[in-house]
C-alpha cells in the first residue's frame, strides 16, 4: 500500500550505479518499478536504497549481434521490444510475449531487466529466457560476468545477479529453426497458471515450463525425444507424454499440482507445435 | 384467515406525460466526472486532517493477549490511536437484527478480547500522513493466542467446531423452516423425483473499484460528528451508529457527493464509521480514512455463500415440477451486520420464475471465521434464484427434456400475471417466455447444432446455457420480522424535496445515495415533465445530505428501488409544488381557479390564454421575498415541497411467512454461448444476448448500461472471482491479480433486448432494475453444463467454475453424477 | 540532482501546463504526490497493485500507473492528468463521446480510461475493436461491462460525436 521509508539514488551513469549497489549492501537497482514498487508498497521487500535506473540511455538499446543474435539493453522497456524491427527480424518471439505482459501501461514502464530479476515465477519471460538460451551479462565494480539463462534464475525473487550487481544486458542467439510459446492464464489476461515456450534447433529443441517451480523447469525428457527432424504433432505429443508426472507443481488457489501437471504436458505441446508452425 | 395476500392497489394516479420519460437524456453527471472535477470521499480534505490506518489481524480466530500501543504513539507524526478496549468502554456494542441466540453476537467497531477473521480491524493509528499512519501500525504490539478456526459452513453446527462467540450454541445465527403448498402430496403425485446432493453458492462481491472510506471531523461545540463518506444506506448506518455512540441520530451528519460504485458493499461501514467518530473526538482533528484494496477484500462485506443440500424436486412425466425442497446452510462470516435479513431475503423470489407451488425449506445460517457478510448485487435472491436454474438445467438433462422447453411449461405465464407466489408474494407483470424467445434470438439458437459441430472441428466443446431471474425491487422491510418477530420495521419510504426558488430556479434534493445510476438525470425527467420544463431547468443536488432534510428511515440507494421509491418520492414533491405554483399564479392572474393553469416552458398560464402567464421566476420571488402580493389565505404556499413515497405494503404473516415481501419484478432473461477447451478447460464466452423487462423504462440508455453491468459482474462471478479461504482461514484472493475480475478483454460483445410490462402497482409503471439478478451467473453455468455434455455428462454444482473446476469435470464427470439420481415412480 | 542517495527532494513538474515545484519523500507515489501535494483528485486510486489503472496519467507523453511510480522520479517531467484533457472549457472528442455513449456510470474509473483511450487515439487514429480492448486491458470498470466505453472510444476515433 505504502513504502516503507527508503532513499533515493540518480546515478549519471552505469559505473555510478554499480559503485552505489555495491557500497549500500541493501540498495536495490529501481528498473521500471513494476514489480518492484508493488512488493515494496506490500512492504515484502524494504530496500534501504532505491538506485534508480531510469535515466541511464545506454541501459535502454536494442540491438543486433554481428552473428544476428538480439542484444537487449536491460533498459529496454515490453513497448520497446513489441515495437522493435530488430526483434522482429530477428526472434518476433520476444515481441509476441512482450505484447502478452500486463497492460500497455505497465509495459510502457516495465523492462526485460527489471522483469528477469524479479524472477516472478508467473512471469512470461522466465521460460522463454531459458528456452531461447539467453545470456545474461551481469556487472559489478570488478568487472562483468555472463550467465546463461538457466543458471541466472535461482529462486523466488532470487537470481544470479546478486548484491553489488547489476544486469546490464540479454544477449539472445541468432533465430533457429522456430520459437513458440503459450500459456494458459486466468481470464483473457490475467495471473498465468501455465505457460511453456519452445525453440526448435537443428537436431534438437529447448523447451521450458514456467510457473511450475520457482524456477523454469527444462523439459529434458521432451527434448530428447525431439532431437530428431521429426516434429508432427504426433511426434510432439507423444514427446510430451510423461512430462508433468515429472514435475513437482504447487498447488493454490488457482490450479492443483495435477491440473499444473497436465497444462504443463499441454503448453509444451502447444509451444512446440507453434515453433514448428514457424520452422 | 385468508390464503391470499391483498395485492397491492393498482396505482390510480395519471402518469405524467410522456415528454422525458422514454427519452435518452445525457446525464447530468457526466460533466464532471469526464473532466475529473467530480468530488469522491478521498478528494475531501480538511485542515490539520490525520490518516487512519487500521491494524488488523492476521489470524481467523485468536484471543487477544494484550496490545500495546506506545512505540506507535511515539512515532514522530503520530497523533493518536483507538484500541479495542477504549472502543468497549465508549460504545455499545452494535444492535443486532437476529433473535437470540444470534441476536447474542456482540459487534463493535473494533475487535474486543478476540478476533474473528482475517483482517479484523484490531487498533486504529492516526498521524499526519498516509505513510506515517501505515508506518505507526507497523509499531503497534498485539500479543495473540490463536484458537482453532471454523472456516467450512457445513461444519460449523458440528458438536467440536470452534465455537466463534458467547451465546451462540453451534455457531447458528438463524434457522427457520418455511413450508409452502403441499410439499409431501407433491411428493405423492409425482412421476420421477429427482434429487441433487449437494449444489453450492461462491462467495464473492462485486468489490466497487473506490473502496470504502470517510473523513469524520467532530463538533466539540455542539456534539456534532459530520461524515463525508460513500455509505450507500445511511438511514441504515445511522440507526446502527448512533445507539452504539450514546448519542442522538441528529448528531450524525451524513455527507456525500460521487460515490464510486456500492453494489451493496458500502451498506455496513458503519463499524469504522464509529471508529473515527471515536478518534476524531479523542484527537480533537478530523480523521480520513481510505480502505485500501487488499482490505476490502480481506474485509469488507463479501456476499453470502450458501450450500444447498438434500435438494429433492418431484417432477410429472410431462415435465413440470411440482415444486421442491431443500435445505440450505447459508454462511454469514464472522458477524451478523445487516445478516440475517438474507435468511428471508431469498423468499422475496421462493419460486423463482416458475409456477412451483409446493415448497419446503430448511434454512440455517452459520457464522464462520470469514470476513462478514453484507448485501452485495442481487443480494440472497441471487443465490436462490441460481438455485432454481441449477435445478431447471439438471432436472431437464436427467430426464433429457429440452430445456427450451422445459423452462416454458414451468414458467409462470404473462397471463397469470400479477401472480401470488406460494408464500404470498406478488409478482406484478412480466412475460418470461418472450423474454426466453428474444434472448435466444439474440444468440441465433437455431445454428446452434450447426455451431457446436464447427467448434467440434476447432477442438472445442460449445454450449448454450439460459438464466432466468427476477429482480425484485422496493422492499417491504416487514419481512425482516419473519427473522426476528419483535422488530418494529416495516415497509419503505424514501424522500424528495422540490423546491421553486427566489430566481424561479427548480432545486430537487433526493434521500438516495447515487453510486452511478444518474440520478440526477432521471430525477430531473420527471420534475420536468410534471413542471412544463426541461430537464436542463432543474438542478438536483448531488449526492446527500442527511442535514438536507430530505431522507427517511430507509433512503439509501440500494435493492433496485430508485425507480419506484426515489422517482415516486420525487413526482410525489412535484405534484405538490404543481399544485401550488398553479394556486398561486391562478390568484396573481385575477382569481383564476387552479385547474384553468397549465405549467409550460417555465411559465403559469391560463389555459387557452397563452398571453396571462406568470414567469416561475415571479412565483419564486413572490413567496420568498414579496410576500405582499398575496392574498393571506394563501400565505401557506411555500414553494418548498417534501414528500414521503410509501409503498403499500403491509404486515407480513409471522407465523406462516407469508406476505408481499416487494412491490416489483423485473425480469432477466439471458442467453450465452461457451466455447470450452477440452484439453485444458479453459473456456470462453463467445455469444451473449441479455433480454430485460423493468417496466416502464426513464431513461433507457441509463437502463442498458446497468444491465451492461450487473451482467458483467455476473460474468466475472461465474468464471473466476470467488474468495477462496484455507482451512487455516486465510483469504487466498486478497487483490486483483488473484482475484480476477472482468478486463476489456474477458468481456464478450452483450446482445441486448428488451420489452416493457409496466408495473400496475408503482407511480410510474417502472421497477427498478439494478441488480439484475444475477442472471449471467446462471447462464454461464447452464451453458458449461451442455458444452460439456458429449464428454461424460458431468454437472455443474458450482456457481463459480474457474478453469480447474471444469478440468476437473472434463477429468471425472463420473464423479460429478454421484451426486444426482433420478427416481421413477 | 545528486548521485548521492537522498531521502526527500525538490520535485518539479509540469502537470497540465503548469509548473509545480514541492519538496517530497524519496518514497511517495506519484499518485499521492498528485492527489495530496498538488490537490489534482481527478487522478484515482483503486487497488494497491497496479492492476486497475484509475490512477493512469501521461509522462512524458506515455500512459502509465502513478502508483507504480515514485513522485521523485518524475522531476522534470511533463505530466498529463484528467484535468487537462478539456481545453478552454470543451470537452474532447472522447470525453464528450463517454458522455453521449453512457460510457461511465460512478465515473471513478473514467479518468485513467479516459488517458488510456487518448493514448491510444494518439497512437492509433482508427483502431479496431480487438485493439481498443487491449488498450484498455489495464483499466478495470466494475459498471459498464465496458460496452458502451469500447462503443465511445470507436465513436470519438470516427468523429461520430454530438456537440452541444
Amino acid at each position: 500500500m505504502l513504502l516503507r521509508e527508503v532513499e533515493y539514488a540518480r546515478p549519471a551513469s552505469v559505473d555510478d550505479a554499480i559503485r552505489l549497489l555495491s557500497e549500500h549492501p541493501n540498495a536495490r537497482a529501481l528498473a521500471g518499478g513494476q514489480t518492484l514498487v508493488n512488493v515494496m508498497k506490500a512492504r515484502a521487500a524494504a530496500p534501504d536504497i532505491l538506485v534508480d535506473l531510469n535515466r541511464l540511455d545506454d541501459l535502454r538499446s536494442v540491438g543486433v549481434t554481428p552473428d544476428g543474435g538480439l542484444e537487449l539493453g536491460a533498459m529496454a522497456t515490453y513497448t520497446q521490444l513489441v515495437g522493435s524491427p530488430e526483434v522482429h527480424s530477428t526472434r518476433p518471439i520476444v515481441a509476441e510475449v512482450a505484447s502478452q505482459i500486463a497492460d500497455v501501461q505497465v509495459r510502457n514502464r516495465g523492462t526485460i531487466g527489471g522483469n528477469v530479476c524479479s524472477a516472478d515465477p508467473t512471469n512470461h519471460f522466465l521460460p522463454l529466457m531459458v528456452a531461447l538460451d539467453a545470456t545474461m551479462t551481469i556487472a559489478g565494480v570488478d568487472g562483468q560476468r555472463t550467465v546463461p539463462a538457466e543458471q541466472f534464475f535461482l529462486g523466488v525473487y532470487f537470481t544470479a545477479a546478486g548484491p553489488g550487481e547489476l544486469l546490464t544486458r540479454i544477449t539472445i542467439p541468432p533465430a533457429r529453426r522456430g520459437d513458440g510459446f503459450a500459456a494458459v492464464p486466468i481470464g483473457a489476461d490475467g495471473t498465468c497458471i501455465v505457460n511453456a515456450a519452445a525453440t526448435l534447433e537443428e537436431g534438437g529443441a529447448r523447451i521450458a515450463i514456467g510457473c511450475v517451480a520457482a524456477t523454469p523447469v527444462r523439459a529434458t525428457e521432451m527434448e530428447s525425444v525431439l532431437s530428431g527432424a521429426d516434429v508432427s504433432d504426433e511426434r510432439i505429443s507423444e514427446a510430451a507424454r510423461g512430462l508433468g508426472a515429472s514435475l513437482d507443481p504447487p498447488s493454490d488457489v488457482h490450479a492443483s499440482a495435477d491440473y499444473r501437471r497436465h497444462l504443463a504436458e499441454v503448453c509444451a505441446v502447444r509451444a512446440v507445435r507453434h515453433a514448428a508452425g514457424r520452422s | 384467515m385468508t390464503e391470499t395476500t391483498v395485492a397491492p392497489e393498482r396505482t390510480e394516479t395519471e402518469a405524467p406525460q410522456r415528454g422525458y420519460i422514454g427519452v435518452n437524456v445525457p446525464r447530468k453527471e457526466d460533466k464532471r466526472l469526464v473532466q475529473g472535477e467530480g468530488l469522491f470521499v478521498d478528494d475531501v480534505k480538511r485542515h490539520g486532517m490525520a490518516y487512519v490506518h487500521f491494524v488488523r489481524s492476521p489470524y481467523a480466530h485468536a484471543r487477544i493477549a494484550s496490545v500495546d500501543v506506545s512505540k506507535a504513539e511515539a512515532l514522530d507524526g503520530v497523533y493518536g490511536t483507538l484500541t479495542g478496549d477504549e472502543v468497549a468502554e465508549l460504545t455499545d456494542p452494535f444492535f443486532q437484527i437476529a433473535p437470540p441466540p444470534g441476536g447474542h453476537v456482540k459487534d463493535y467497531a473494533l475487535a474486543v478480547g478476540r478476533v474473528r477473521h482475517v483482517g479484523e480491524p484490531v487498533v486504529a493509528v492516526a498521524a499526519r500522513t498516509r505513510e506515517l499512519a501505515r508506518d505507526a501500525a507497523d509499531l503497534v504490539e498485539v500479543e495473540y493466542e490463536p484458537l482453532d478456526p471454523i472456516v467450512d459452513p457445513e461444519r460449523a453446527a458440528d458438536p467440536d467446531a470452534p465455537q466463534l462467540h458467547d451465546d451462540v450454541p453451534s455457531n447458528t445465527i438463524w434457522n427457520g423452516h418455511f413450508d409452502y403448498g403441499d410439499y409431501d402430496g407433491a411428493l405423492a403425485a409425482a412421476d420421477k423425483v429427482i434429487r441433487i446432493k449437494r449444489l453450492h453458492f461462491d462467495r464473492f462481491s462485486s468489490t466497487p473499484l473506490e473502496t470504502s472510506g470517510a473523513v469524520v471531523e467532530y463538533n466539540r461545540g455542539t456534539g456534532q460528528w459530520t461524515l463525508h463518506c460513500n455509505n450507500q444506506f445511511p438511514g441504515f448506518a445511522i440507526i446502527m451508529m448512533a445507539p452504539a455512540l450514546r448519542t442522538g441520530m441528529d448528531k450524525l451528519r451524513f455527507v456525500s457527493q460521487d460515490v464510486g460504485g456500492g453494489f451493496g458493499n458500502k451498506i455496513c461501514t458503519h463499524p469504522q464509521l464509529v471508529a473515527l467518530c471515536l478518534l476524531s473526538r479523542k484527537l480533537k482533528r478530523a480523521c480520513q480514512w481510505t480502505e485500501w484494496r487488499t482490505e476490502q477484500h480481506m474485509a469488507n462485506s463479501h456476499g453470502n455463500e450458501r450450500v444447498f443440500l438434500d435438494v429433492e424436486v418431484p417432477v410429472t412425466d410431462d415435465g413440470l415440477m411440482l415444486g421442491f425442497k431443500a435445505r440450505m446452510i447459508d454462511d454469514c462470516g464472522a458477524y451478523t451486520r445487516y445478516e440475517p435479513l438474507g435468511c428471508i431475503i431469498w423468499a422475496q423470489v421462493t419460486p423463482g420464475a416458475y409456477r412451483w407451488r409446493n415448497v419446503r425449506v430448511e434454512f440455517t445460517q452459520v457464522c464462520t471465521n470469514k470476513s462478514p457478510c453484507g448485501p452485495n448485487r442481487g443480494y440472497s435472491r441471487m443465490q436462490h434464484l441460481w438455485f432454481t436454474e441449477r435445478v431447471m438445467d439438471v432436472v431437464a438433462d436427467e430426464l433429457k427434456l429440452d430445456r427450451v422447453a422445459v423452462r416454458k411449461k414451468n414458467y409462470i405465464r404473462a397471463d397469470e400475471m400479477p401472480y401470488e407466489t406460494p408464500n404470498g408474494c406478488i409478482y406484478d407483470s412480466g412475460d418470461y417466455a418472450l423474454c426466453l424467445d428474444k434472448a435466444l434470438e439474440l444468440v441465433d439458437y437455431e445454428s446452434i447444432e450447426e455451431r457446436r459441430r464447427e467448434a467440434e472441428s476447432r477442438g472445442k466443446l460449445l454450449g448454450v446455457g439460459i438464466g432466468s431471474t427476477l429482480d425484485s425491487g422496493t422492499n417491504n422491510f416487514g419481512q425482516a420480522t419473519l427473522v426476528n418477530p419483535e422488530l418494529q420495521y416495516s415497509v419503505n419510504n424514501e424522500v424528495a424535496s422540490v423546491k421553486l426558488d427566489i430566481f424561479g430556479e427548480i432545486v430537487v434534493t433526493l434521500g438516495t445515495t447515487p453510486q452511478g445510476q444518474g440520478h440526477e438525470t432521471t430525477a430531473a425527467q420527471i420534475v420536468a415533465d410534471i413542471l412544463g420544463v426541461t430537464p436542463d431547468d432543474v438542478n438536483v443536488r448531488p449526492g446527500h445530505d442527511s442535514y438536507w432534510n430530505s431522507h427517511a428511515g430507509f433512503s439509501g440507494t440500494y435493492a433496485s428501488q430508485f425507480a419506484v421509491t426515489g422517482l415516486g418520492a420525487v413526482k410525489g414533491a412535484t405534484e405538490m409544488l404543481a399544485d401550488q405554483i398553479r394556486t398561486l399564479a391562478g390568484a396573481v392572474l385575477g382569481g383564476v381557479p387552479p385547474e384553468q393553469i397549465e405549467l409550460a416552458e417555465g411559465f403559469a398560464r391560463i389555459k387557452g390564454n397563452p398571453e396571462a402567464a406568470l414567469p416561475f421566476m415571479a412565483c419564486g420571488a413572490i413567496v420568498n421575498a414579496n410576500n405582499a402580493v398575496l392574498p393571506l389565505e394563501l400565505r401557506d404556499i411555500t414553494l418548498n415541497c417534501r414528500y414521503v413515497y410509501v409503498p403499500p405494503h403491509q404486515l407480513p404473516d409471522k407465523e406462516r411467512k407469508y406476505g408481499n415481501l416487494t412491490l416489483t419484478y423485473a425480469t432477466q432473461i439471458h442467453a450465452c454461448v461457451v466455447e470450452v477447451d477440452e484439453e485444458t478447460g479453459s473456456y470462453e464466452i463467445v455469444d451473449y444476448g441479455a433480454v430485460d423487462d423493468c417496466g416502464v423504462r426513464i431513461n433507457p440508455q441509463i437502463v442498458e448500461g446497468q444491465v451492461h453491468g450487473a451482467t458483467a459482474q455476473a460474468l466475472g462471478a461465474a468464471t473466476h472471482e470467488t474468495f477462496a479461504y484455507d482451512e487455516q482461514g486465510n483469504l487466498l484472493t486478497p487483490n486483483f491479480y488473484d482475484y480476477h475480475v472482468p478486463h476489456a478483454l474477458d468481456m464478450p460483445p452483450l446482445k441486448t433486448g428488451y420489452i416493457e410490462s409496466p408495473s400496475p402497482f408503482t407511480p410510474l409503471g417502472a421497477k427498478g432494475m439494478g441488480e439484475g439478478g444475477g442472471a449471467g451467473l446462471s447462464a454461464v453455468c447452464s451453458a458449461l453444463q451442455d458444452a460439456l455434455r458429449p464428454v461424460g455428462r458431468p454437472i455443474v454444482y458450482d456457481s463459480c467454475n474457474p478453469y480447474w473446476r471444469v478440468w476437473e469435470m472434463l477429468r471425472d464427470p463420473a464423479k460429478t453424477r454421484e451426486n444426482v439420481e433420478v427416481e421413477t415412480r | 540532482m545528486e548521485t548521492a542517495p537522498v531521502d526527500s527532494a525538490f520535485v518539479s513538474v509540469q502537470v497540465n501546463g503548469e509548473s509545480y515545484e514541492r519538496e517530497v519523500d524519496a518514497r511517495r507515489l506519484l499518485v499521492h504526490f498528485i492527489r495530496d501535494d498538488l490537490d489534482l483528485t481527478g487522478t484515482h486510486v483503486g487497488c494497491d497493485t497496479g492492476n486497475c489503472g484509475a490512477c493512469t496519467i501521461l509522462l512524458d507523453g506515455e500512459a502509465v500507473k502513478s502508483c507504480m511510480l515514485l513522485a521523485i522520479q518524475a522531476d522534470g517531467a511533463e505530466i498529463t492528468t484528467v484535468e487537462g484533457l478539456t481545453h478552454d472549457g470543451e470537452l474532447t472528442a472522447l470525453q464528450q463521446a463517454f458522455s453521449d455513449r453512457h460510457a461511465l456510470q460512478c465515473g471513478y474509473c473514467t479518468p485513467g480510461m479516459l488517458i488510456s483511450a487518448t493514448y491510444l487515439l494518439e497512437h492509433n487514429e482508427a483502431p479496431t475493436e480487438a485493439e481498443i480492448r487491449k488498450a484498455i486491458q489495464g483499466n478495470i470498470c466494475r459498471c459498464t461491462g465496458y460496452v458502451n466505453i469500447v462503443e465511445a472510444i470507436q465513436a470519438a476515433a470516427s468523429g461520430e460525436v454530438k456537440r452541444d
